[in-house]
């Protein structure tokens, strides 16, 4: 009964987790691009972290049915939450948290890796998707345009080369280089391969948000086949990170290893090599 | 060094050496690494509408953008952050990338996009230190980059509306200013006792914040009362650029007392020392005969 009230107390009487509860993102093998996948697999991992079981739905149009545009969004009940940040907080308000034994330096050393890995990773990875000709004709544009057919393709394709070239145009990346891009990376995967040393997980013994984005980001770079290698050579070269994204892929996705992995898709290679 | 770097930045006001963030960074690093920079400012140049400010000059080079300034300062062996450990270095770049995504938006609003601070306080400040006749259009131009800036970023692609994303971002600011106040805590500068490049970045953009005379500052009413963030602006203005406070006393009121008591006090001294030397001369013609010459050295 004690806990019953207590559960009353919190925010959205604390529905408890359905069973039923549907994550969605685009089309898995011809659609989804690095970005979204990395995000998505954020989620995904976080959730794991939480011990909350979730479905993966993948939908063509999955972007359009986002509440914010932009996914994976969860859909929980009657209620539709898009993006791990506002998806960490609901979750938060349902009584699931894995920063709760942080104080407040570590959570402000926490929130600022995580903004740096979406100010970095994030718009590195947008920039080789959409502003890397190259890679936006041979890669981008075919697959963020494969379920539709002519000349819906073009015409989204290009909207969203615009949109995102806008955004890098705004924010003052539109200036750097492929070369430039990569450094970047590089001094991202840097600072995090410097915070997590030698610890199992970004604040030592327990997985929080942020391992769950790092991973989310780290691993999809490393089994995804753009036109060259080179970002995932860059990832590769700091290896405390790569034997942190084994221990998690172990930890957590052991399990479902064997089931979503067979037949393996185009896009994605697998498993960690 | 053969000739010292130049820098071009927006000018200073209300007690700060710059009025722009970016400048502020720069300069705060340079104070801090003990570079030598010739600052040259902007205004009522045709530069406020041509350049892109900052703006290091060294030999045939040119740099821009605060965090290349700072890796070019560095390889000038400028370098605050040489203390740091690993950690600190990677953390700096978290906080900094913290500073960028939640701070930053809320910044540019507040000048920028918020009708009353734009109308009675930036656009005056940027027309009436810009040239003619681009007095009419940098301040407009610089306000459609901050609003299409926030937009891109934050806004959520259907929504295209500010006033939707202004709760969001205010929010995330505060939320920034207190994460940045609990990790300063009760220390003079992020990382021990001597500033770093962190504390440069910070600097830039809370100074402007608490010094500016906004007439409506919601996130400036927030800052004040993080009072070791306040301290923490006015050590580093004090110690570091106390050469151009002094300076500014007809604008700043709350100008320290003592300068200018100082000055004061030694122009009375002059004086004084001038009547006793006038009195001197005065005694000797006096005292001398008509035909001796007048060769008594004044004391």
């Amino acid at each position: 009964f004690i806990l019953k009230a207590e559960a009353a107390i919190m925010v959205r009487a604390a529905e408890p987790w359905p069973e039923k509860a549907t994550l969605y993102q685009p089309l898995k093998e011809d659609q989804i691009l690095l970005s979204d996948s990395a995000s998505s697999l954020a989620v995904q991992t976080f959730l794991r972290m939480c011990g909350l079981p979730v479905q993966v739905s993948c939908c063509a149009n999955a972007e359009y049915m986002s509440p914010s545009g932009k996914v994976p969004f969860i859909h929980v009940g009657n209620q539709v939450v898009s993006e791990l940040g506002p998806i960490v907080q609901f979750i938060k308000a349902k009584g699931h948290s894995l920063s709760d034994g942080l104080d407040d330096v570590q959570r402000a050393e926490m929130k600022a890796y995580m903004e740096l890995v979406n100010n970095m990773l994030l718009t590195a990875e947008l920039y080789i998707q959409w502003c890397d000709d190259y890679t936006a004709t041979e890669i981008s544009r075919p697959r963020y345009s494969s379920p539709y057919s002519w000349p819906l393709n073009h015409i989204l394709a290009y909207q969203k080369q615009w949109e995102v070239r806008r955004k890098m145009n705004a924010i003052g990346w539109s200036g750097k280089n492929l070369e430039q891009v990569y450094e970047d990376v590089s001094q991202c995967c840097q600072a995090l391969s410097q915070r997590l040393g030698t610890q199992p997980y970004f604040f030592n013994k327990q997985p929080t948000e942020l391992d769950a984005l790092v991973f989310g980001h780290l691993f999809t770079i490393l089994t995804t086949q753009l036109t060259n290698d080179e970002l995932a050579e860059k990832v590769k070269s700091y290896t405390n990170l790569l034997s942190f994204c084994h221990r998690i892929e172990q930890t957590y996705f052991k399990e479902h290893d064997r089931e979503s992995q067979s037949g393996s898709s185009r896009h994605s290679k697998g498993s960690l090599p | 060094m053969a000739e010292p770097m130049e820098l071009l930045c927006w000018g200073g006001d209300w007690d700060l050496p710059s009025v722009h963030t970016d400048s502020l960074i720069v300069l705060a690093y340079a104070k801090f690494s003990g570079a030598k920079l010739a600052v040259k400012s902007i205004d009522w140049t045709w530069r406020t509408i041509t350049a892109s400010v900052p703006q290091l000059h060294y030999e045939a080079s040119t740099v821009t953008e605060p965090t290349q300034i700072l890796n070019f300062l560095r390889k000038q062996r400028f370098n605050a952050d040489y203390e740091l450990t690993a950690k600190q270095g990677a953390d700096t770049m978290a906080y900094i990338a913290l500073l960028e995504e939640k701070l930053r938006p809320a910044l540019l609003h507040t000048f920028w996009v918020d009708a009353d601070n734009y109308a009675n306080l930036t656009r005056p400040w940027f027309t009436s230190h810009s040239p003619f006749p681009l007095n009419f259009f940098v301040p407009g131009r610089q306000a459609s980059l901050a609003l299409s800036r926030i937009l891109l970023t934050k806004a959520e692609s259907p929504l295209l509306n500010i006033t939707e994303v202004e709760g969001k971002i205010y929010s995330e600011a505060k939320e920034c200013l207190n994460l940045l106040s609990h990790r300063l805590g009760n220390f003079h500068f992020f990382f021990g006792d001597t500033p770093t490049s962190l504390d440069a970045f910070v600097f830039g953009h809370i100074a402007p914040l608490i010094k500016a005379p906004l007439p409506s500052g919601q996130l400036q009413k927030h800052l004040n009362q993080l009072d070791n963030l306040c301290q923490f602006c006015n050590t580093i203005l004090k110690n570091y650029f106390n050469a151009s406070a002094e300076k500014r006393t007809d604008c700043s009121p709350t100008a320290i007392h003592d300068p200018v008591d100082a000055n004061l006090q030694k122009l009375t001294q002059l004086v004084n020392k001038e009547s006793n030397l006038i009195e001197k001369m005065d005694d000797n013609l006096r005292s001398s005969p008509q035909h001796r010459p007048n060769s008594t050295p004044p004391s």
